[in-house]
Order: C-alpha cells, then sequence, then structure tokens
C-alpha cells in the first residue's frame, strides 16, 4: 500500500542567473512498512526531496501524498498539526528542546496535540531505545548517541505513518552510528513503520530494503518500490 | 611565541560575521543607541539646569564671583591679586544705601565700580550708556528707575537721598546709565563715580576690623574667582592664612558666592549623587550587556566551528570586541545627536513655557555641549567595553564540541522532573525562562531599575507641596508689615499702628486680623522654676545663656505677648491640647510656647504645658492664663525676633487690649473672597501712600514665585521620567525582539517537529507575560521599599515636601508591558516566519 508518493515534485532556488533547480520533476513511491534510503552526492537534491516529503518546504511545483493526502493542499498552519501527527523527523543535529528532559522531548509532539499519551506505548520505545534510566535528564546531558535515540524515540511515539531520517548518524561516530541505525530499523519493523533516510553514506545504505539513487535533483534509481 | 600578522584577517571575519546577521546588529546598535540617548540626554538636561540655576543663584545673589572679602582696603586688594590662586579680581568701593521713600519696597546700594568688568560680575552693567565717570553721574537698574517713577532715558535728572553710615545727604545726580534690573536681586547695585565716591566717602586708611567706631563708607569689597570651584570655602580660608598669618582678628569678612555652594557639597548628597550614577549606568551596562550575552550566544556555534578550524580563544575575544567597536561606532553617534535633540527640544519647551527671561542662562555652551557629548560617549563605549567583556570571556572559552550543544541553558540544573509534567506553551515558556536565570535576571533587573527611578522621580514630584512652600512665607491671602524687616523692635511692632488696622477693616471686603503684639514678662513658680532652674544648671557654663536663666530663676523672663483674633487661630497647629476660640475669647486662656536657643540646637523647651498655669506681666498688669495649648506661631505671623530665653503667650484680641494702653500689631492678616482685584489694589494702594511705612505682600506673589520652579521641576523630572519609561519599555522591546530573533533555528526545529505557528506565538507571549510579571512584581516590591526609605528620608529635610506613597507610575507601566508583551512576540515570529522552516534549520 502507498503511504508517501510525489508527482512531478520540482523546487528551483533563485532567479535568472541564480537559478537552481534542486530537484527536477522527481517522482516516487514509498509503499507501507518499508525502509528506504535516500542516496547521492553532496548538492543532489536528497536533502531537498526529505524537505519536501515532510512539507517542511513548499515545491515550486509538483505535489506530496501521505496517506493519500496532498499534503500542500494544507494551510501552513494545518500542515504543520498533519506533519506532528502523521510523520515523524529524526535530524543530523537530533534538535530536541533544550528545556525539556528525555521524556518530555519524546512525548511532545503528541502533548502538542492535546492527545493523551499511550503510556504502554511510549514505554516500549524508550525501553527498545535504551533510555529508561535517563528520561529525566536534559538534552545537555546526554552523549550525541543518546540524543539520537531520543530523536529516534520522539519520532516514534506519536505513531506517525512515516519517519523521514536527515542523515541521522552524520553526527555520530560509526560504531554509534551502527547502534543508532539499528535501532530505527528494529524499531521500524516492530511498530511497522515506513522510513525514509538520506545518507551520503552508501554502507549505511544497505542496511536499507530499498535504495533511491538521487542525482543533480533528478531520481535516477528505485523511484518506484520493484524498480 | 611568534608574533603573526593575523590582525587584518581576524578583522576580516569579524566584518563578514557583522554582515551576516543583519537584523541582529539592527536590534544591537539600538541597544546602545538607547543607552547613549539616555547618557546624553541625562547629561544635558542635567547640565543645562545645573548652569541655569546658577546663573539664576548668582543672579539672586548679585555676583558671578566665586568669592569675596568685604569692607577692606586697596592694599588688600593688591594682597589678593598677587596670590596664586586667585584670578579674576574685580572691586567696589560701598558708599551708602539710597533712602527715598519712593524705594521702601527696593533695597539700593550705591556703590562705585571699580571697571567696567565689576560692573559686568554683579550683573549691574549698563547696556545703555556707561558707568558714572563724573561726580554728578549716576548709573541705576530700570527697578530702581521704575521705583522711582523715572523715564528709561539718559540725562534724566535724579535725587537720591543717601544714607552714609547714618548722615543723610542730598544729591540731585543724572543719569549716565541703566540696565534691566533683576528683581530676584536681593538688592538693588546702583553706581556713582569714583570722584563722587572720593568726595562723600573716601577710603578710611585704618582697617576697618580694627577700628573701634565701624563705619562702612569707603571700603572695599574685593571679589574674585578660583581656578576651580571645588572647596571654595577651605580656599578661602588657606588664602586668608596666607594673607594675614595667624592673626585671625585681622580676618576679613568673607563671602562664599552660594551659587557655587554645589561645590562644597555635604558627603551624603555626594553619595546620593553617586548612587545616582551608578544606578544610570548600571541601566545602562544591563541594556547592553543583556543584548550582547544573547548575541553572542546566538553566534556561538560559528565561535566554536572557528575554534575548531584554529581561531584562538584571545583571537574569537578580539572579534567580539571589534564586533562591539563597530556597534559603538553606529549607535553612539546616532545616540548623541538623538539625545543633544531631545535635550534641546526639552530646554526649549521649559524655557518657552516659563518664560523664563533669562533664557540663555540654562543653554549650555557649545564648549560644554561637546564636553558632554564627550563624556557621554566615553560613558557609553565604556558601558559597551565593560558589557561585552563576559560575552568575550564565554565566547573565548568555549569549546567546539560544547559549541554545537549550546543553548544557553544554565548548566549544573539537574532536576529529576516527573515524567508526567505537561507540556504546553505556558509550561515550555517557563522552561525558557528558567533555562537561562541569569539572562533572566538581567532583563528583568533592567526592567526593574528603569521602572523604579521613574516611580522615585514620580514621588518627589508628587510630594512638592506648594501650601508648604508658602506657609513659611505668608498665612492668609495677604500680609501687611512694615517696611524695614532691619529697623528697630520697638518700630517693627508699631508698624501697623491701630490707625492702620482702623483704616483697612474700612476696606470692603477684606478681612483684616491684626497681629498685636509687645513685650511682657513671664513670673515662673513652681514646677516651671524648678525646671528653669535644672536648665540654669545645665547651661550654666555658657555665658549668655546663663546670663538669661539667671533672670528667669530670679522670678522673671521675657514674654512675647501676642493678640489675636479667633480666626487666625485656625493657622495654629497645636503640639499639645487644643484651641478652643470662645474659651481664648474669655481672656482666661493662652496659648504658649516657649524658646531656649542653646548649643544643642534644640530651640523649643516647653517649661509650660496644656493645663498649667502661666503667671504674665504686662507694664504693670499681672495676669495669670490657663495653658489651654502649646503651639508655636506661625512664623510669618511672629516678629522673627527672638530672645535668648522667651515664652510666646499668645491671647486673644480682646484680653492683649486690655493688657496696654499702647496697642500695635506687628503685621495684620487679610482675607478676602474678592476674585477681581479690587481689594488687592485697595489695600496696595493704602500701602503705597505717600510715606507710609506698610509694605503689601500677598499670597499669589509667593504662589507665581513657587509656580515657576515647580512647573521647571516638573517639566524636567516628568521629561527624565518620560525617557527613563520609554528606554524601560523600548529595552523590553528589545529583549523580547532579540530572544526571539536569537532563537530562530531552535523555533524552527520545534515548528518541524509540530508545534504550530499559533503555539509558538502563544509560547513567546507567554514568556513575555512572564518578563512583565517578574518586572512589575520586583519594581512595586523594590520601588516601595525605596519610597519608604530613601525617598522618604532624602526629602524629610525638605521644608516643602510632603511625602505620600505611590506606585502609580509601576502600575501605569504593566499593562503596557503586558499589553507589549502580546504584541510584539506576534510581529517578531511573523518577521522570522519570512525564512522557510528548511532555511532557518540550517541556520547555525
Amino acid at each position: 500500500m502507498e503511504v508517501l508518493k510525489t508527482e512531478e515534485l520540482t523546487k528551483i532556488y533563485g532567479k535568472e542567473q541564480n537559478k537552481v533547480t534542486a530537484l527536477d520533476n522527481a517522482n516516487l513511491v514509498v509503499n507501507q512498512g518499508e525502509f528506504a534510503a535516500i542516496v547521492g552526492t553532496s548538492g543532489s537534491g536528497k536533502s531537498t526531496l526529505l524537505h519536501m516529503l515532510g512539507g517542511l518546504d513548499r515545491p515550486t511545483s509538483g505535489k506530496v501524498f501521505v496517506d493519500g493526502k496532498d499534503i500542500f493542499s494544507l494551510k501552513d498552519e494545518a500542515l504543520t498539526i498533519f506533519r506532528r501527527r502523521k510523520i515523524g523527523f529524526v535530524f543530523q543535529s537530533f534538535n530536541l528542546v533544550p528545556t525539556l528532559n528525555v521524556y518530555e522531548n519524546i512525548v511532545f509532539p503528541i502533548q502538542l496535540d492535546g492527545n493523551n499519551v499511550d503510556e504502554k506505548f511510549v514505554s516500549e520505545v524508550i525501553g527498545i531505545l535504551g533510555l529508561s534510566d535517563m528520561q529525566s535528564r536534559l538534552p545537555n546531558q546526554l552523549s550525541g548517541g543518546q540524543q539520537q535515540r531520543v530523536a529516534i524515540a520522539r519520532a516514534l511515539a506519536a505513531k506517525p505513518a512515516i519517519i523521514l531520517a536527515d542523515e541521522p548518524t552524520g553526527n555520530l561516530d560509526s560504531k554509534t552510528s551502527q547502534d543508532v541505525l539499528s535501532l530505527l530499523k528494529v524499531t521500524g519493523q516492530k511498530f511497522g513503520q515506513t522510513i525514509v533516510m538520506i545518507t551520503h553514506n552508501e554502507a549505511i545504505a544497505q542496511m536499507a530494503d530499498r535504495i533511491i539513487r538521487i542525482e543533480d535533483g533528478h531520481i535516477v534509481k528505485g523511484g518506484e518500490p520493484n524498480e | 611565541m611568534n608574533k603573526v600578522k593575523n590582525k587584518k584577517a581576524i578583522r576580516r571575519l569579524a566584518f563578514r560575521e557583522l554582515k551576516a546577521d543583519r537584523r541582529m546588529n539592527i536590534v544591537v546598535v539600538l541597544s546602545i543607541m538607547l543607552t547613549c540617548i539616555m547618557f546624553t540626554a541625562l547629561t544635558t538636561i542635567g547640565g543645562g539646569m545645573m548652569n541655569g540655576m546658577q546663573q539664576e543663584t548668582m543672579r539672586q545673589v548679585g555676583g558671578n564671583r566665586m568669592a569675596g572679602i568685604k569692607l577692606v582696603l586697596p592694599e588688600d586688594y593688591e594682597k589678593v591679586k598677587h596670590d596664586a590662586a586667585t584670578k579674576d579680581l574685580v572691586y567696589r568701593i560701598i558708599i551708602g544705601n539710597a533712602v527715598n521713600t519712593e524705594l521702601k519696597n527696593v533695597k539700593a546700594e550705591f556703590n562705585c565700580a571699580g571697571d567696567d568688568d565689576a560692573a559686568k560680575a554683579s550683573f549691574c552693567y549698563p547696556s545703555v550708556g556707561r558707568l558714572p565717570e563724573s561726580i554728578n553721574e549716576t548709573a541705576l537698574s530700570t527697578v530702581v528707575l521704575d521705583e522711582l517713577q523715572l523715564p528709561h532715558e539718559i540725562g534724566t535728572p535724579v535725587h537720591i537721598s543717601l544714607d552714609i553710615d547714618g548722615v543723610v545727604t542730598e544729591h540731585d545726580l543724572t543719569l549716565c546709565g541703566y540696565w534691566e534690573g533683576d528683581k530676584v536681586a536681593m538688592a538693588q547695585i546702583c553706581w556713582i563715580s569714583r570722584a563722587f565716591a572720593d568726595k562723600y566717602a573716601p577710603t578710611p586708611s585704618e582697617s576697618f576690623y580694627t577700628r573701634e567706631h565701624r563705619t562702612y563708607a569707603g571700603y572695599w569689597q574685593v571679589d574674585f574667582n578660583y581656578f576651580n570651584s571645588w572647596n571654595i570655602t577651605g580656599k578661602t580660608e588657606a588664602l586668608l592664612s596666607r594673607l594675614y598669618g595667624d592673626n585671625t582678628s585681622e580676618f576679613p569678612d568673607t563671602g562664599i558666592n552660594w551659587a557655587f555652594s554645589a561645590s562644597d557639597v555635604e558627603p551624603g548628597s555626594i553619595v546620593g549623587a553617586i548612587v545616582i550614577l551608578l544606578v544610570i549606568f548600571a541601566a545602562g551596562y544591563l541594556i547592553i550587556y543583556n543584548i550582547f550575552h544573547i548575541n553572542i550566544s546566538s553566534n556561538i556555534r560559528n565561535y566554536g566551528l572557528l575554534k575548531t578550524i584554529g581561531t584562538t580563544a584571545k583571537q574569537i575575544r578580539h572579534m567580539v570586541r571589534v564586533r562591539a567597536a563597530v556597534y559603538s561606532a553606529f549607535g553612539i553617534p546616532f545616540g548623541i545627536v538623538i539625545g543633544v535633540l531631545l535635550s534641546r527640544l526639552m530646554m526649549s519647551s521649559i524655557v518657552s513655557i516659563l518664560n523664563i527671561r533669562s533664557a540663555e542662562s540654562y543653554s549650555v555652551s557649545a564648549e560644554l555641549l561637546m564636553t558632554m557629548c564627550l563624556i557621554s560617549a566615553a560613558f557609553t563605549f565604556a558601558t559597551v567595553m565593560i558589557s561585552c567583556r563576559k560575552p568575550c570571556k564565554i565566547a573565548g572559552s568555549v569549546s567546539p564540541i560544547e559549541a554545537l550543544r549550546y543553548n544557553e541553558t544554565d548548566i549544573n540544573i539537574k532536576k529529576d522532573r516527573k515524567k508526567t509534567n505537561k507540556v504546553n506553551p505556558f509550561s515550555i515558556a517557563l522552561g525558557n525562562m528558567s533555562r537561562s536565570r541569569k539572562k533572566t535576571v538581567v532583563v528583568v533587573l533592567s526592567l526593574t531599575l528603569s521602572l523604579v527611578l521613574v516611580n522615585t522621580l514620580f514621588t518627589v514630584l508628587k510630594g512638592i507641596d506648594k501650601d508648604k512652600y508658602i506657609r513659611d512665607s505668608i498665612v492668609g491671602d495677604a500680609m501687611i508689615r512694615h517696611t524695614d524687616n532691619t529697623n528697630l523692635i520697638g518700630d517693627r511692632i508699631n508698624g501697623v499702628t491701630t490707625e492702620a488696622i482702623a483704616d483697612l477693616q474700612q476696606i470692603e471686603g477684606a478681612e483684616t486680623h491684626p497681629i498685636y503684639f509687645t513685650y511682657g514678662g513671664v513670673c515662673p513658680e513652681g514646677e516651671q522654676l524648678e525646671q528653669l532652674k535644672k536648665l540654669y544648671e545645665k547651661y550654666g557654663g555658657d555665658e549668655v545663656l546663663a546670663a538669661h536663666l539667671e533672670g528667669a530663676v530670679s522670678g522673671s523672663y521675657t514674654a512675647a505677648i501676642y493678640g489675636i483674633d479667633a480666626d487666625t487661630t485656625a493657622y495654629f497647629e497645636p503640639i499639645e491640647g487644643s484651641i478652643d476660640t470662645e474659651k481664648l475669647k474669655s481672656g482666661k486662656y493662652a496659648i504658649v510656647h516657649t524658646y531656649l536657643w542653646n548649643s544643642d540646637g534644640d530651640s523649643d523647651v516647653e517649661i509650660y504645658h496644656a493645663g498649667d498655669t502661666i503667671k504674665v506681666e504686662c507694664g504693670d498688669k499681672m495676669r495669670e492664663y490657663e495653658v489651654m495649648a502649646v503651639s508655636i506661631i506661625p512664623y510669618p505671623l511672629s516678629t522673627k525676633v527672638y530672645s535668648i530665653l522667651e515664652t510666646n503667650v499668645i491671647v486673644s484680641a480682646e484680653e492683649y487690649l486690655s493688657l496696654t494702653d499702647k496697642p500695635a500689631a506687628t503685621c495684620a492678616m487679610i482675607n478676602t473672597s474678592d476674585e477681581s482685584g479690587r481689594v488687592k489694589e485697595q489695600l496696595k494702594a493704602y500701602c503705597d501712600r505717600q510715606g507710609s511705612p506698610l509694605v503689601y505682600t500677598d499670597k499669589q506673589t509667593y504662589l507665581d514665585e513657587f509656580n515657576d520652579l515647580l512647573v521647571m521641576v516638573k517639566l524636567v523630572g516628568g521629561t527624565l521620567s518620560g525617557i527613563l519609561a520609554l528606554i524601560g519599555i523600548l529595552n523590553f522591546i528589545n529583549a523580547v525582539v532579540t530572544g526571539i530573533l536569537s532563537r530562530r533555528r531552535e523555533l524552527a526545529m520545534m515548528n518541524a517537529v509540530g508545534m504550530t505557528g499559533g503555539q509558538l506565538k502563544k509560547m513567546l507571549m507567554w514568556e513575555g507575560v512572564h518578563y512583565a510579571v517578574l518586572t512589575a512584581v520586583c519594581s512595586a516590591a523594590v520601588g516601595a521599599l525605596l519610597s519608604r526609605t530613601a525617598v522618604r528620608g532624602a526629602t524629610g529635610d525638605m521644608f516643602f515636601f510632603s511625602y505620600h506613597f505611590t506606585l502609580l507610575p509601576i502600575l501605569i507601566c504593566v499593562p503596557v508591558l503586558l499589553m507589549l508583551s502580546a504584541v510584539i512576540p506576534s510581529v517578531s515570529y511573523k518577521a522570522i516566519c519570512h525564512d522557510s522552516i528548511v532555511e532557518r534549520l540550517r541556520e547555525n
């Protein structure tokens, strides 16, 4: 079942001489429960694609469907709400709220939505990610790997339709990278999550079910599930 | 270590960094500008006011030299002239006073000016004509000419009756010069020529101070300046010691110009001034420190990055300083220009509103303005540099990894929070406030400072009490008393005769209340006698006191007997007992008060108390009264002459008239409901009759005089309060805006994980509200404390001040802050939303 789909997605930055086409008519389909890795060199357009998929940036043209919904038909406020319900983010730089402790960071998007926290589910996620002993710590008291695990827990906690990970291991050493990625994959499988991850590291990409290759804004390989 | 030429690279980096963050730059430059405006406005307005006040005082004193020696000889002048400490010497020769009946309302002192400078130094240089040269010439002020009812024309004949050391001579002179007289001057100086002086008041050869029979005419008054106005009294004492050695009996009398008395300030005032300066400096420091701190915090990742690529801590500190210097280079000149314009605008409005004649004395000279601007610039720059020291340190000491994780959180906050904490905009806002407690404290403190300053100023302004101010000058709507305050007591108390009172009582619409007076004696007995004996023992060592107390102990001392009517009692404030006008009328009761001028400084020694019986003799009559109240007679109603020991015995007018055969009043108090001015005109006309020694004064004259002062003080104080309040509010805006601008990335991140714009705005709004509430609470607490202690203490001695506790300015400012805390976050957030989340997330 398609959970994520793009149609002729194009993003152009700048004007006239400074015009840069970061993404050019990109078509992509991701099925429920899939773990897809988007790879490409620096400047190939993979981050731009991910940002479009998450509704963080608006495309110049084209559409993005999440769970069948054209996300750019939504206004900013509604898009934000849609994002926190349907999309979980894992950033390279963790992006935890510095004033909230680990637990509060994890349940932050749920509480923003005014929903009750599914304590059982959250505890399970926290347990799997090995964060049980550090729930009351503040982000600046954690190591990079620990912070990224919190970010993953946060992405999972709201049970989104899709998790978008932007170079989640970019700030981590190789050992921690392996650990974090394994956790991401395991939890994804366990909870049936769809994960789209961008990386420029081929070895890491190999852990994914599918590799989507992007060059100069074009998806050159892996745009369709069975490609 | 080898020196490398890296300055250029560092500077380039600093400038590039600056260019990269335009919005923040504007905020920082604005905050420096604000501080500079505050310093400039305060120094120029303060300087202008001080200058103006000093000039006004000089006019009142009648001289602009710092000090002078009185009644000296030409050789003394030479001595002073050759002393290295003095400069700008001038002299005038004392001749005598004009005693023309037309001049009863002004004191006209005839002098001979040593030269033009001498006339200029006393603000009496003819603006038309010149100083007298021949023996029959005179130069007068327009005030004297008006009193003499003479035209302002050169060549006008002037007849003067001149009292030279008690001998009155008549002179027919010709007007050779005149100038705009100054009504506030204590005396009108009139000039005559040296030839006149030599003929009628030749300079004696013997020193005034060693002469047996002291006469004044012919002696010189020598005035001069020192090189600075610091400690003029001390300098003058030193000068006398140098000139006359140890022989203090030969020391001439000196005069210190009290326009310069600010230089002889008491330690308390210096401390007060220093405290105020420190508070102002602190306000500026907090504004700038706060902004710099935020600025550095938002750039901390950059500094970490620079460190990773090999920039040293010293170089980073240098970069921050370069940045501060560039900000100052923009902020300070603008601040000075705006500050000067603001103060100019204010001073000119004060001068025009008050119609101040000597407007030029309130304007600041170009050099002074320049100095003040330089001081303000230096002060602001010093504030900037001191304020950026701490941020410099933070920037320099940050490690690359710390920098990446830096988020302004005060380290060592380790709170084990319950994991069930509800997360909402309010709680996140609260978390943000406590995340950086130092920043919160700094912002709240700086806002509090401004508000407290405003509140303090307001309390002082509100406490100025005009009724209190005139209470020592006049009682009732008008008063009539004898012209010459220095005349003999006998004359004065007979000044307002019973005939005059009868005449005044004829004037329709005027209620005349005579204050009768005569001297008598108190015959102490029993307890009172015992008390006096004790006082005699206590002060027996003091020759003068002992002499007076001796008389009292042996059975009698001075009674100042006043006779008043029922209406006058309303102006008495009993210290003991109460005043019953009916009882007073019966003639069996009296209001009393006793003075004893002793060395302890406490002159009110109550011998008689309410309920006591006082035995009073007046001429050949002896009466006994029961003391109904102890009360000081209002100063304007008194004779203003005090014995070393005396008891005021105030009885009813009827009782007074039965006591003495020669009744007379020291003055008459007049009340009137007439608003047309007719009564005033009639009273004035009565006093101005040919040969009348009576002088009319009314409440309005004093109120007008006070109003000028009041309006000026209120305008200056009000504007300063306005500036301070505005700075406080701008600082608040600054703090909130900077707080938002510096967290663009953080806000974008929250937005990315699902916090909507509305929720973010709400969170920012709550932060503003927290600041506003904290500020309100702190300001109210500190303001109340300061008001109850310092303001109350400092104004306690001001006779025209009634302390009223108020927090009104704070109460007014709080809703403004609350409103701003609702509006600013929305506006600022909108501004940062121009960039997409991704763009903001990519920022360092």
